[in-house]
């Protein structure tokens, strides 16, 4: 019952990165694609309709992690608490920006939001693989499980390896995505930057597969996991010959591929704990962090059914808007 | 080193971004409902009815938003400043948020979207009861939300694990605790007296611009009904009734929301006068003989007990908690004074319409229910203290132990800083859609 809630906290969570993946990574390539202020503005309208759900899925696991597990909800949000709330903050100027830019029509109130919207969505990435990092790499936690280091710690060159390439494969997920909604000048940007991304994600799965072993080399993930980074592989291969022929649905099922894969590979290393110890220090599993039974099987139960109704929701009401293109406006 | 406990600098925070939170969930409980009345009146072709449903849709929609913006920071925060307290009890209060998350709040979103961007791809029934669902989830999602907090006031349907944590015996009985049901009816009724006020007063506002007169007497019409019967409501049964629990459960409370030193045969009730914890006195007290007695206990003659009856570092912010409840009480008053003119002068031949000095009245009473409410959670909250879990668990010993005063008190700042850019941006919205008014069709 124990493994069932991990699984189901991943694939939420899993649910999360797909979605806002591809919201942040079109943010963060905007001024790639957009030159032109109404260029800007289409990138912004793309995800109009999806980016406040996609953070649901945030907000949902957060809720859901406190539920099924609540001694590693109160440690890791105790222990690492600027991070998170430099999180939080971001999170909401990030929506702030979407909702200010449009408000006045002058160049340089607009130039300044697309500054805050790009940056607060690549600062977020980078956190957010950072933290990924940091799971797979261990922290170190006093008896009690909670968190002894400092902020410094965290900022480690494979955690910041690891952010920088959550920012190259997001930054290509939002590309395809641009590819397949957008019309126009900035899919056709769009297209031609993948290639590079691709080189750069390629570059980063591999030393982030690497160096990952190297560090769990005591503890090394099931043999079977070895299936998930050649998916990745894969999936990148297919990214290139889609976005070459121009098929932006392909090429974003090709992308969402490549993250169901490291997202996969990520929590199949981590499993079973949640918050692994650095260095022998004590680390917090499934089943230290887990209410009684009775309470872990209701909770279970209750996220299954939420997440039932949103993956309902989501084909239903939200699948049918991914094919509607966006078209630049002259004068958004 | 310290100026602050750390305690004390999270209690700040959480009451600052609590209170601030608590704002958009009044708005959009206390909407809900019209708007589910609006829509199906217009799915019966009433086209007026359509366009109002519209129009307060859409300022649900900012509300809804503002709501989940800042709901984040408070589901945060049982983790990151709230630590202890969440490793000991999560066993039990993960269970009524996780469903709130997992039943309510995702219906009234999911729901929302379909009455927001479905209206030309479902049938009228269907929008209809989109609007009955998302107002279903809006008053359920409050209803996960109290019982967490009403387990916090009078835990029950729990047991002892290992290492002093409490888990969960009965996931029923903490739901179906009598304490929730009553503050349950009470928080509703004040959020959908919110709503019905900020509905008449924005007809009211509609009327005294001479504009969009049929729909604005349509508004004023229906808050006020709803207002006048929601603020009776407030005072009898839900608050006659939630006062009994705490009278039974917290009667240290009781006594700090009545001002009630001495224990007293037959207590007055304090209707003005300052508390002063120091001199352990009412000062300038203004009462009513024997009401309290009866009002507790139903007998004038009853015995209370008073502040001094217990150790003092039992007693809660004594002077915070009966400020709040007598502003609580006092608006509560005054609502209903002004919703049963408003009433008189509706029944009696239509005169509110052209009443220009009660339009104003009702104009300027939008933001009042909202102090009510805010102050009715101060009383709730601040008179539990000491106790973060009544009886079993302090709140100094839930903080975070690994968090600072100095980095609360940061955070705080930036929360501040954050949330004024946020209540800007949400006045602007708001006020725009107002201006805008229901003859413009939304997008």
């Amino acid at each position: 019952m124990n493994s069932a809630a991990f699984v189901v906290l991943a694939f939420m969570l899993g649910a999360y990165v797909l979605l806002d993946g591809f919201d942040l990574g079109i943010a963060a390539i905007a001024p790639l694609i957009g030159r032109t202020d109404g260029e800007r503005e289409a990138a912004m309208r793309a995800i109009g309709p999806f980016w406040s759900g996609n953070e649901v899925w945030l907000i949902a696991a957060g809720g859901a992690l406190f539920a099924l597990f609540p001694r590693a909800y109160a440690s890791s949000f105790s222990g690492f608490y600027l991070p998170f709330m430099i999180v939080l903050w971001l999170l909401m100027f990030r929506g702030i920006a979407m909702e200010l830019r449009g408000q006045l029509p002058t160049k340089v109130w607009r130039d300044f939001w697309d500054f805050a919207f790009t940056a607060s969505s690549a600062l977020l990435i980078l956190l957010f693989g950072v933290a990924l990092g940091n799971l797979i790499r261990g922290v170190p936690l006093d008896v009690d499980g909670y968190f002894v280091g400092s902020f410094g710690f965290l900022l480690n060159p494979y955690a910041l390896l690891v952010g920088l390439t959550a920012v190259a494969v997001l930054a290509l997920h939002g590309a395809t995505f641009a590819l397949m909604r957008i019309d126009g000048t900035p899919a056709g940007r769009a297209q031609a930057l993948l290639p590079t991304l691709v080189a750069i994600s390629l570059l980063g799965v591999l030393a982030c597969t690497v160096s990952s072993l190297a560090i769990r080399w005591d503890d090394p993930p099931a043999l079977w996991t070895v299936g998930l980074p050649v998916i990745a592989l894969v999936a990148l291969a297919l990214v290139v010959r889609f976005a070459r022929a121009g098929r932006g649905r392909e090429a974003f099922l090709a992308s969402s591929g490549l993250i169901v894969a490291i997202f996969g590979a990520a929590a199949a290393t981590l499993y079973p704990m949640l918050l692994p110890g650095f260095h022998g220090s004590p680390g917090i599993g499934i089943f230290d962090a887990a209410p009684s039974p009775v309470a872990l099987a209701s909770a279970i139960g209750a996220v299954i059914v939420g997440v039932l109704a949103v993956c309902i929701y989501g084909t239903v009401v939200l699948l049918p808007r991914f094919r509607e293109k966006v078209s630049v406006r002259l004068n958004p | 080193m310290f100026f602050m406990d750390v305690a004390m600098a999270d209690r700040l925070q959480f009451a600052f971004t609590i209170m601030f939170h608590y704002l958009f969930p009044i708005g959009t409980m206390g909407l809900a409902p019209f708007i589910a009345w609006f829509t199906w009146r217009g799915a019966k072709g009433d086209a007026e009815a359509a366009r109002a449903a519209a129009f307060w849709t859409k300022i649900f929609a900012i509300n809804f938003a503002a709501g989940v913006v800042t709901g984040i920071p408070m589901e945060f925060q049982f983790g990151t400043n709230w630590a202890a307290f969440s490793a000991k009890t999560g066993g039990v209060i993960g269970q009524p948020l996780a469903m709130e998350g997992a039943f309510a709040f995702f219906l009234e979103s999911i729901f929302l979207g379909i009455l927001l961007y479905g209206k030309d791809r479902v049938s009228p029934k269907m929008h209809a009861l989109s609007a009955l669902l998302v107002a279903a989830g809006a008053w359920l999602s409050g209803y996960f939300i109290v019982a967490t907090d009403a387990w916090m006031q009078h835990p029950v349907g729990y047991t002892f694990g290992e290492h002093g944590r409490i888990e969960m015996a009965n996931l029923w009985a903490v739901l179906s605790s009598p304490f929730a049901i009553w503050q349950y009816l009470h928080v509703m009724t004040g959020a959908l007296l919110a709503g019905a006020f900020l509905i008449a007063g924005v007809g009211a506002y509609y009327l005294l611009s001479d504009r969009d007169l049929a729909i604005g007497r349509r508004f004023v019409r229906a808050g006020v009904i709803v207002g006048t019967i929601c603020a009776v409501l407030a005072v009898f049964p839900t608050g006659d009734r939630n006062g009994a629990d705490v009278t039974a459960y917290q009667p240290i409370k009781l006594a700090a929301m009545e001002g009630l030193f001495d224990t007293t045969r037959g207590a007055p009730l304090a209707i003005l006068g300052m508390p002063s914890a120091r001199d352990k006195a009412l000062l300038d007290p203004v009462f009513v003989p024997d009401l309290l007695s009866f009002l507790a206990y139903g007998n004038a003659r009853a015995n209370v007990n008073g502040l001094r009856a217990y150790a003092t570092e039992l007693w809660p912010p004594v002077e915070l908690t009966y400020y709040a409840y007598h502003v609580m009480v006092g608006l509560g008053t005054i609502f209903i004074a002004i919703g049963g003119l408003s009433l008189l002068f509706l029944i009696w031949g239509r005169r509110l319409y052209a009443s220009r000095w009660l339009l104003w009245l009702l104009l300027l009473s939008i933001p009042f229910p909202y102090i009510a409410n805010e102050a009715g959670w101060t009383v709730t909250e601040v008179g539990r203290q000491p106790w973060i879990v009544y009886g079993l668990m302090r709140t100094v010993e839930g903080a975070s132990p690994t968090v600072s005063s100095g980095e609360t008190l940061f955070t705080l700042i930036g929360f501040l800083g954050m949330y004024f850019v946020l209540g800007t941006l949400f006045l602007f919205l708001t006020l725009r859609a107002i201006g805008d008014g229901p003859g413009v069709a939304h997008e």
